[in-house]
This record gives C-alpha cells, structure tokens and sequence, in this order.
C-alpha cells in the first residue's frame, strides 16, 4: 500500500508543474543575415554586483538551449574562456563597454588568442534568479509506525535578466534582450509531500536561449 | 543467526559496544563544537600577458606560506572558522609570476642584507596583513566575501629596500551555488586569490613606488646584474607551464 503511495507521489510529482509567466523584450540591430558561419560565441556571466551573481548554471544553460537547437553553432564554455584569458575576464578586470575591446585587442597575445578562438560574439548576461516570497508551513514527524509529513508550503520565485551582444569585429554593441519571469511553487503534504514547482529559471533560459537563437542561427 | 548475535551480546562484547558507542558520542560532540575549517584548495591559469624582461627572485616567509586565519566565535549561537590559505598561496603566485616576468627563482632561504643573490633584478617578498570574512550568518546577506590584503616589498639583489606597496584582493560567492559553508567560503577564497592575481598582473606597472625603478630597467634594457655572490642562497627555478583548468 505504501509503495503505491509513492508511485502515486512520484507520477504526481513528475506531471505536475506550477505556472510561470514570462516576459522578453528585444531590441536587436546588425544581426548576421545567414547565422554566424564558422565563428564561435561566448557567453559570459556578470559579477560586479555586491549582493547577486549570474549563476553558472544559467550561463551552461543557454549555451546548452543554443547548442541542442542548432548544433552548428560552437559555444565556448565559460570557466574554460576565462581561464584561457585570465587575468582579463576577472569581474575586476572584464570589459564594460564594447569600446573597451579595442583596447583589450591591443594586448598582442589577447588578440591572438581571441582569434584562435574564433569569437566573433561576447554574449554578456547580467541577473540572477531569487526567492521573493515564501509562505505556509510543513511538518514531519518519524515514528515506529512509519514517517510522513502534513502542510502547505508555497514561495515565489523571480527571474531577471538582461543579455548584451557584443560583436568583435565591429568592436559595437549589436543587440539586447530582457527578460523576466515569476512564478508560484507549491508544497502541499499529505503524509508524502508533492511538490509542484514552477520552472522559473529554466523559462528564463530558454526565452533567453530561444531569442538569441533568432540572432545567431541561419535556421531560425 | 546474527539476529542473536546481535540483540543478546555476550557481557564482553556488551561492554565492549557501549565502549564504542560512548566514544563515537564523545566524537561527534566535540566535532560539533569544533571550529569550521577550510583548507583553502583551487587551481589558478598562468596569465596571458607579454613577460617583461626581467628576473625576479622569491622569497615566501613561513607567516606568508603557512597562513591561516582563525576567527573565534563572538557568542554561543556563532562557530569559529579557521581558513588556511597558506598553500593555495603559494600555488597561485607560483602560477602567476613565471607568466608575469622572464624568470622567477624560487629563494629557500630568506634574503639578507650584504649577501648578494647573483643573477636576479629583484627580490620580492609577499606578505599578508589582513583577511576579513563574512558570512550570512554575519551580515544577513546571502553572500559569502573574502577580502585580503598584502602587502609587498621589493627589494634589491643584495637585500637592500627598494618599494613597498599594499593591495587589495576581494572574493564573493552567492549561498544558492554550493550546499556547506566550508565549501562557500573556499569559493568565495579562490575567487579572491584570482582577484589578487589579476589585481597584481594588471596594475604592476602602474604601482607608484615601482615607478622608476621599472623605468630604470625596461629603459636601459640592462639583464640581470651578473655578480660573483660569495654567499650565494640555494634557489630553485619555478616550472613556468602550469595546468589550467577548474
């Protein structure tokens, strides 16, 4: 009886997810007009706010969305990039504005490195994703005669995120995106907790992953 | 079998059980009450930049290589934190500076003054003078910061001051990236050794008390002073090629 409980949980689990809404705003101008050829991106996380960091994990995120829907497009992995040019893309160090490339260039083994590379596009993305809200409460108790939790947890999770392209070649800016998503997770437990959680950050990378697709594949 | 075994030990195995049991007690009570500890442990890339052209001796006192940083609890609810990054130091400046300048010997023994180390333009000796953490517990904040500050001196092949100068090195980690907070605060340490590496690479030839004697020897373009030591210390050359990776 026990086990068809947590069958029953666990098929509940795995079908149900809290709704999320999402909002992305683009302004986009020099897109390639046939994908980025042989050229590779990088996309890079912003660490210069004191209290957020860009995750990791959300930057491998809209590397990996770009890289499943068009294979052809080669993303270079962040942690690698950095290390490969380091000292020059430590948050203390890391270009602001897409004029500081120019001077980035100037340092002869940068330039030749970035060239080796093949970087044609700096994908920049600076936000985080945090708790807004959380509320209700749970409770689990263990005793001889088995465990089992009762309650109500609900919270609220908000995505905020802004994506600058760089283009190397013409040392400009060439687009930006926006885009924010919210949404409410719920925890409701009867003797087995189900939660039912809202996809928050993974909606926010793939609006991200899907806009800059638009820009960099030929496909889209 | 084992059931009996088990349930109905005999008087020896019984005591010798209860034994056990009141020491891995005692164990887990004194971990408990134990400082956290953080052996600091990264991997830091060599730099890409143009060497300048000059040797530099290194020398790393026992305070610099051994550093730790202890912290004791300000009341019942706190922990003490004991951070130990004297050998991701040592790693990291082994890393840095072969990639930074022509030739960097590793010094074994501490400069003195009137014995010349032959070969060398200048002796640099890297200290730290403060390491500051915090964490959420302390600031409410869910980041965890590390701030260091060194302080360097560069000295003259024979021992002799030449500059001294302070820096300062910051690193940070968000609570939502690693599950403990030994593991947050080594992230937010490795991030800050990095930030002091490239604090160091970045702004050498900037720093004001190097001013003119960087001027002196990029100028002239003069190698290192070729002298005869007669008390010439033991040093070792530093692997310039390093792993980089994470």
């Amino acid at each position: 009886m026990r086990c068809l409980v947590i069958i029953a949980a666990a098929f509940i689990t795995a079908s149900l997810s809290a709704c999320v809404t999402s909002t992305v705003d683009e302004a986009l101008f020099n897109s390639p007009s046939k994908g980025i050829g042989d050229a590779t991106v990088v996309i890079l996380g912003r660490r210069h706010a004191s209290d957020y960091e860009t995750e990791p994990g959300f930057i491998d995120c809209v590397g990996k969305h770009i890289t499943a829907h068009d294979p052809s497009i080669e993303v270079i992995d962040e942690l690698s990039f950095i290390n490969e040019l380091y000292p020059w893309f430590e948050p203390r160090t890391a270009p602001l504005h897409p004029q500081d490339i120019e001077l980035l260039l100037q340092k002869k083994l940068v330039a030749q490195k970035l060239q080796a590379l093949g970087t044609r596009y700096m994908i920049w993305i600076d936000g985080s994703t945090v708790r807004s809200d959380s509320a209700g409460s749970l409770a689990c108790g263990v005793g001889p005669g088995g465990a089992g939790c009762f309650g109500f947890g609900t919270w609220d999770d908000d995505s905020s995120y802004e994506v600058t392209i760089w283009d190397f070649n013409r040392r400009a800016e060439v687009g930006r995106i926006n885009t924010t998503a919210s949404g409410q997770s719920y925890m409701p437990a009867v003797i087995v907790p189900i939660p039912i959680i809202a996809p928050v950050q993974v909606t926010a990378c793939d609006s991200v992953g899907e806009q800059l697709l638009q820009f960099l594949s030929s496909e889209y | 079998m084992w059931g009996s075994t088990i349930l109905i030990p005999r008087p020896a195995a019984r005591a010798a059980y209860w034994r056990r049991s009141a020491y891995l007690l005692l164990a887990a009570v004194l971990t408990a009450c134990g400082p956290n500890e953080v052996l600091v442990k990264g991997q830091f890339p060599a730099p890409l930049m143009q060497k300048l052209p000059l040797n530099i001796a290194l020398w790393y006192d026992e305070a610099f290589s051994q550093h730790e940083f202890f912290d004791q609890a300000k009341g019942r609810s706190g922990s003490s934190w004991i951070v130990k990054t004297g050998e991701a130091q040592v790693d990291l400046w082994n890393t840095l500076l072969p990639g930074m300048f022509q030739q960097v010997r590793l010094l074994t023994e501490a400069p003195q003054k009137g014995s010349t180390i032959a070969g060398v333009d200048a002796i640099l000796v890297p200290h730290i003078e403060e390491l500051q953490y915090a964490i959420p517990a302390h600031t409410q904040i869910k980041v965890y910061e590390i701030w260091l500050r060194y302080r360097f001196e560069l000295l003259s092949p024979s021992g002799a001051p030449l500059a001294e100068w302070s820096m300062t090195a910051y690193g940070k980690t968000p609570t939502a990236f690693l599950q403990s907070d030994e593991e947050a605060v080594n992230l937010a340490a490795v991030v800050a050794l990095r930030d002091a590496g490239a604090n160091f690479a970045s702004q050498f030839r900037r720093v004001a008390p190097l001013q003119s004697w960087l001027a002196n020897h990029l100028q002239q373009g003069t190698g290192p002073q070729q002298l005869s030591s007669q008390n010439i210390h033991s040093e070792t050359a530093l692997q310039t090629q390093r792993g980089v990776a994470q």
